[in-house]
């Protein structure tokens, strides 16, 4: 009996400290939704913000509008947009292809090169690669694929430096059973039908993972994309873009607008993450860690 | 089977090799229509400065212009304003791209045969684009079309030596304060202490960018101090003759003491109004955002005086310009088109249009979309003109008393001077703290920009040697004393010259010219310790 | 050092027995190095001795081949064509063709540049009639370099394939002198797509990976042995050449030379300090807090689990370019923060954020973990899960508390797991640039440390400072290659550290 009612005011003790402990994490949790809400809700906000342009030190705007979508719609932006949009579909396309190459094929082939081309790749991996700005901004300008033409370019460049990038798949396509290829072969498929028939739909994860990370890499890229259409309008990105309206003589009349390209880049690719978030977790628990 | 792999990489490789192909042997070109060797004209102060002979321009040319994104459409209609109106011929086929000022340099620099033909830039900018030979010189002729059209002050942003290498576009790159006559009243913007007092009063901010060596040089400048730059005509920076370390210096100093140590304070030139700043010293460029945050209580002025020890200085500013480049072409044509078109861009009508009041909704066109951009002329004509001013200008112009040409400036010193300030704030404002600050500059000063004593020791030749007048060393080398030109020179007799130290006239050898008495070919040759010279034939 | 055996090793504490591992590796360095002298040694002797044999096997091929293999020294592939492999010796056939093109249009001239790099700088024409100057360019230093090296790899490529052409003659011979067939082209293309399939799917990243990473790397690291920089552009103004290793005495020696009365290397050293400790800091800021995170959603009785990710996540999903250019702006002396705080009568002067060293080291370091916090969740959530429910039922039963478990059973296996993920982590943010450049750009600058290689802020990385240096005002890439091998030194050393003493420490550690 007694030990019995010790048991239950354990548990109900258990309960109660359960609940005091559930109440916290609760409210920590709500405290960093909101911390990290904050800004995206300020930004789309700012961006009806129509009577100044510049920062302020209120949130919710004195008057509502779309000047600032319109200031977009009548600039460059448009360009921009596309710009980075190709880029973005191209690469998400041939940069899945190339890493699931290299990552498939040093995942399930030993071959005599293989440890050194990893260890070669580790190494190549350890230098900067901010520097190679230079010399890949010059191999463009000799094939005629900076400026203007800075889309194809960028996309070159984005696309045959991917295959460094194979870790994360790598890590994946080993944890598919190696049995499955072995009997595959056994039946006398060969290696391009076990690839194709047996591995592809056993990877669908990582593939989607590969194809959203592609995709999303150039809407931030910055740096390089500059360097390449530097002084050309019609060959920026949108980061490049929009990165000048923030610059000392520019943001007192291009801040919001700023705000209001952020919403118009952010949506496409936000919602597009969501949805796949599922894959997108998978892949970075399969391959990051294991990599 | 690896030999496929191996080839299909080769030939991968190769082609992209292919593709590329070599571009170093190509043949230069002869320079055209060099026959008459005449001098250019000099120029009158038409709108432009035609190439004498009525050499045939007319064609049409493709031309990218890179300005700031405020003036892309005006440049458009300016351009297409110049097709309809020259009467050479020109057309121009345009491409205006968006880049500011103040990266044209860095773009240009970092490839020069994919930047803009034409492109607006800040004059700090000069040296480094001169350096990276991304800016083409001027010729005779539109030197004097320089000389004649601009006012002074803009002139000196567009040399380097003797040599102009840009166009004046803007004379309006200097700094005077903007108040909120709210705070302070009108009695006291002639007074910087006035000003801190109305400031702390009433807890607001005073912004002045004194972490800058733009701004905090002009403390200096107001007691008299220099700073004085030394470039030769390829750019090259020779040397500084300064002397922020003295005891103006230190006067300058406690000024600069007195804000910085002040809760007031902010180091900042922004449009800092809606951030509770009641004075903002900046310049044109902001004009249209602060008159837009302060409305009715705008003010604007020239800078006031401080009073250190009972005497008073008006506080200094530098005066800078913004500059159109040309980049240098392997096509004499196109670069004498490009020239008439930088003079066209440059000249009365075009620095009119721009000036126009953007605050007022003026336009040059009756267009609103191309809004007058505020910015004051270095033609002479249009600064002239009432039609061109604003208060800010105004402002500007009565500054541009207390002013310095900003000369050609190293990069570095920059970085280097913007410290006095932060040594300043840092200390406990003692005459010794300020003085330890001074001295510190210095040192770095001349850790970096010292002309080395090599240098300095140095004897060259000059005179009226290989085609120079007077206006070109040649280098010399030297064996203990005995000195011997680099080059041999071929001189009729009577050819005048003289062998000089440090390219200075301090020390020069013989007191009267050298006179050659055989005409020949002769190195020539200088003993430093007896001050002879004699001549070598060369064989 | 004293050594300790198994038995004594496993008495130790842990503590006790991490740093004898880290002794041992540095105690261990001298021995490393003498044998690796030894290694290279011996792979001098067997490479030359390898040399040798390929050069007796060329001249047997020859003397013993016949007069098909004889001819296909000359004629890549005419050996394989003779005995019926159409498509191999084809392919042999064009690449010498193309490569002899190649050498005669134009690889012969960046070759026999290389060593100069360039003769002939620009000139410059005055055209008195038209009143304008006139620049014609010549040799151009970094093309040659560049092209030079291409040339280089493809020299190199040629010897390979021809080396392998005649290997290619002498196995067919044997093959037919055997009896045996030889490979139809039909089975040359089937292979590639079963036995040799890894050619197949490797040939295109490789080569992307050997033109676009290696071949600039390799650039890179040549290019800190001239004295190219702004004033000696290679093309515009002055050609560049080679210094040798002036370039690094510069970087290392400890006399002045930077301009602001500091030496490169003592600028050097305060950027590497802090970029380790940003390293240090953003890795384990974030790894902390991601799993306390990813437990705290994961915690029995929390609701709502798919809402907090993602919320959280969406730090993941909008491009860095706008929302760190936003936080960096929302923060600045005249932004919301500032200006609401202000309007609000909380503070009278806006709080440096970006001006004051500290609060901008601190504010990275902060917006860093808001930034990065999402993605560890991510990763640590799964990790969790997987962790073996019935290992915290026993501690429970034990009596272990939470603070107890966490240490005992979660912290461990979670380190056994991640460690590779917190090298790579760790790396990766001592390259962080998009941080640190679109937060502060480095700002607020760092007086003594700025100089001839331009602006040096306090919140710098080794990657921004190199970036600085290329764009700054004297663009001195030279310097900028000096600083990027050096960063390379750093990471490949940390790297070296981690991988031989990490492993040792996990394998002790026991979860069954």
């Amino acid at each position: 009996m007694s030990k019995n009612e010790n048991t239950l005011k354990r548990h109900m003790g258990l309960k109660a400290a359960n609940r005091i402990s559930n109440f916290f994490v609760y409210l920590l949790l709500i405290v960093i939704s909101v911390v990290w809400l904050i800004p995206f809700i300020f930004i789309v906000l700012q961006s009806f913000r129509v009577e100044s342009t510049y920062q302020v030190g209120y949130v919710i705007p004195q008057q509502w509008g779309f000047d600032n979508y319109l200031k977009l719609w009548n600039s460059d932006f448009k360009v921009w947009y596309l710009n980075t949009f190709i880029i973005a579909l191209a690469s998400a396309v041939l940069i899945t292809v190339i890493q699931l190459c290299m990552s498939y094929t040093l995942s399930r082939f030993r071959f005599k090169m293989r440890g050194p081309l990893m260890r070669f790749m580790l190494i190549l991996g350890m230098f900067p690669g901010m520097l190679t700005m230079i010399i890949l901004y010059r191999v463009l300008s000799d094939l005629g694929l900076t400026q203007a033409n800075a889309v194809p370019g960028l996309i070159l460049v984005g696309v045959a430096s991917s295959g460094m990038g194979y870790y994360v798949s790598k890590g994946f396509f080993d944890t598919i059973p190696k049995s499955l290829d072995e009997a595959a072969r056994v039946d006398g498929a060969t290696r391009f039908q076990v690839l194709y028939k047996i591995i592809l739909p056993l990877a669908k994860p990582i593939v989607i993972y590969t194809i959203l990370t592609a995709f999303m890499g150039p809407w931030g890229d910055y740096v390089f994309a500059r360097y390449v259409a530097f002084g050309t309008s019609s060959g920026y990105n949108v980061a490049v873009g929009m990165y000048s309206w923030l610059t000392n003589d520019q943001i007192a009349r291009m801040y919001t607008t700023f705000c209001a390209g952020g919403v118009i880049v952010a949506i496409p690719v936000t919602i597009l993450f969501l949805c796949l978030q599922k894959y997108y977790v998978e892949g970075v628990t399969g391959g990051a860690v294991k990599g | 089977m690896k030999k496929i792999l191996a080839l299909v990489m080769a030939l991968a490789m190769m082609l992209m090799l292919v593709a590329c192909g070599p571009a170093g042997n190509q043949e230069s070109q002869p320079p055209q229509g060099g026959g008459e060797q005449t001098n250019a004209p000099q120029g009158g102060g038409e709108e432009t400065q035609p190439p004498q002979g009525g050499a045939d321009l007319s064609g049409t040319y493709d031309v990218t212009i890179w300005c700031p994104e405020a003036a892309v459409e005006l440049t458009k209609t300016q351009v297409a304003n110049f097709n309809s109106s020259n009467t050479m011929g020109i057309t121009i086929n345009a491409t205006v791209e968006p880049v500011s000022e103040a990266d044209a340099a860095t773009n240009m620099i970092t490839d020069v045969s994919a930047g803009g033909d034409l492109y607006f830039f800040a004059q700090d900018q000069l040296s480094r684009l001169i350096q990276a030979g991304a800016v083409m010189k001027l010729g005779q002729g539109a030197a004097d079309y320089v000389k004649n059209n601009c006012v002074a002050s803009s002139l000196v942003a567009a040399k380097s030596g003797d040599d102009f290498y840009a166009y004046p576009l803007t004379a309006d790159n200097g700094y005077f304060m903007y108040y909120d006559k709210s705070v302070i009243p009108e009695e006291h913007v002639d007074s910087f202490e006035d000003i801190i007092a109305d400031c702390e009063a009433a807890n607001k901010q005073f912004s002045y960018e004194l972490e800058n060596a733009w701004y905090n040089a002009g403390v200096f400048f107001a007691t008299g101090c220099h700073s004085d730059w030394k470039t030769d005509d390829d750019g090259n920076f020779k040397g500084i003759d300064d002397d922020f370390n003295s005891d103006k210096g230190l006067i300058a100093a406690k000024a600069i003491y007195k804000l910085v140590s002040s809760p007031i304070y902010v180091n900042s030139s922004n449009a800092d109004f809606a951030s509770g700043s009641a004075v903002v010293v900046t310049g044109v460029w902001n004009y249209a955002t602060i008159k837009s945050q302060l409305g009715d209580n705008f003010g604007v002025a020239d800078l006031p005086s401080f009073t250190v020890d009972g005497q008073s200085y008006h506080l200094y500013s530098y005066a800078g310009c913004k500059l159109l480049g040309v980049k240098p072409q392997s096509d004499a044509v196109k670069g004498a088109v490009l020239n008439q078109l930088a003079q066209y861009l440059t000249g009365k009508d075009c620095s009119l249009q721009r000036a126009l009041d953007p605050v007022e909704g003026k336009t040059p066109d009756g267009n609103p979309e191309n809004g007058g951009l505020g910015w004051g002329p270095a033609n002479t004509e249009a600064r002239n003109d009432p039609a061109g001013t604003n208060p800010a200008l105004a402002a500007l112009e009565e500054q541009n008393k207390y002013s310095i040409s900003q000369p050609n400036i190293h990069g570095s010193w920059w970085d280097i001077a913007k410290v006095i300030t932060t040594d300043i704030k840092a200390s406990d404002g003692s005459d010794e703290a300020l003085k330890a600050a001074l001295e510190k500059y210095e040192e770095s000063i001349k850790a970096v920009f010292d002309v080395t004593d090599e240098i300095r020791n140095a004897f060259t030749v000059i005179g009226k040697v290989n085609g120079s007048d007077w206006d070109v060393d040649f280098e010399m080398t030297n064996d203990g004393d005995i000195w011997t030109s680099k080059d041999a020179f071929e001189m009729e007799a009577g050819t005048e010259l003289k062998c000089r130290q440090g390219k200075s006239w301090d020390v020069a050898y013989p007191a009267e010219n050298y006179v050659v008495e055989t005409a020949g070919t002769y190195y020539v040759q200088l003993n430093a310790a007896t001050g002879e010279i004699t001549l070598v034939p060369a064989e | 050092m004293k050594q300790y055996s198994d038995l004594e090793f496993l008495r130790l504490s842990k503590w006790q027995r991490f740093t004898y591992k880290i002794a041992a590796f540095f105690c261990g360095i001298p021995k490393a190095i003498a044998s690796l002298f030894w290694t290279v040694v011996n792979l001098i002797k067997t490479g030359c001795k390898k040399v040798a044999d390929e050069f007796m096997d060329i001249v047997t091929t020859f003397t013993k081949g016949d007069w098909k293999t004889k001819v296909s020294f000359v004629v890549m592939g005419f050996g394989n064509i003779a005995r019926g492999q159409i498509l191999r010796g084809l392919l042999f056939l064009a690449f010498e063709a193309v490569f002899i093109v190649y050498m005669f249009a134009g690889g012969g001239y960046w070759l026999s540049m290389l060593g100069t790099l360039g003769i002939q700088g620009p000139t410059q024409d005055y055209d008195p009639l038209l009143d304008a100057y006139t620049t014609h360019y010549h040799d151009n230093s970094f093309k040659i370099l560049l092209y030079g090296v291409l040339t280089i790899f493809f020299i190199i490529a040629f010897i390979y394939t021809w080396r392998t052409n005649v290997k290619q003659n002498k196995l067919s011979e044997q093959i037919i002198r055997s009896g045996k067939k030889l490979k139809s082209g039909k089975d040359d293309l089937r292979s590639l797509v079963d036995d040799q399939f890894h050619k197949t799917l490797l040939a295109l990243p490789l080569t992307g990976i050997l033109v676009f990473t290696v071949m600039p790397i390799v650039f890179m690291i040549l290019v800190a042995f001239t004295n190219y920089d702004g004033a000696h552009n290679g093309y515009s103004n002055n050609l560049f050449t080679w210094v040798g290793l002036d370039n690094f005495n510069t970087l290392l020696s400890w006399q002045g030379g930077n301009g602001g009365g500091q030496s490169y290397s003592a600028t050097f050293g305060e950027i590497l300090t802090w970029t380790l400790i940003w390293a240090f800091l953003a890795t384990f800021t974030n790894y902390f807090l991601g799993m306390f995170v990813a437990m705290m959603i994961n915690k029995k009785g929390i609701k709502l689990k798919k809402l907090w990710r993602t919320i959280l996540v969406l730090t993941v999903a909008i491009p860095q370019f706008i929302s760190l250019l936003y936080v960096s702006k929302m923060f600045a002396r005249n932004g919301l923060i500032n200006l609401a705080l202000m309007d609000l009568g909380w503070i009278s002067q806006p709080l440096p954020f970006w001006e004051d060293p500290t609060w901008a080291r601190v504010s990275v370091i902060a917006i860093n973990i808001w930034i990065g916090i999402p993605y560890l969740m991510l990763i640590t959530t799964g990790i969790l899960m997987n962790i073996p429910a019935d290992l915290y039922e026993s501690a429970r039963i034990d009596g272990a508390n939470g603070w107890q478990q966490y240490t005992k059973i979660t912290l461990p296996y979670m380190l056994f797991i991640t460690g590779p993920y917190l090298l790579t982590s760790f790396t990766g943010n001592m390259n962080n640039f998009n941080v640190i450049y679109l937060l502060t750009g480095g700002a607020p600058t760092n007086p003594a440390a700025s100089g001839a290689a331009g602006s040096v802020g306090y919140t710098d990385l080794l990657i921004t400072w190199l970036f600085k240096i290329t764009t700054g005002a004297e663009s001195q890439y030279y310097l900028a290659s000096v600083v990027g091998i050096m960063v390379f030194v750093v990471v490949a050393v940390i790297s070296l550290v981690v991988y031989n003493v990490l492993p040792s420490i996990k394998n002790e550690e026991d979860y069954q």
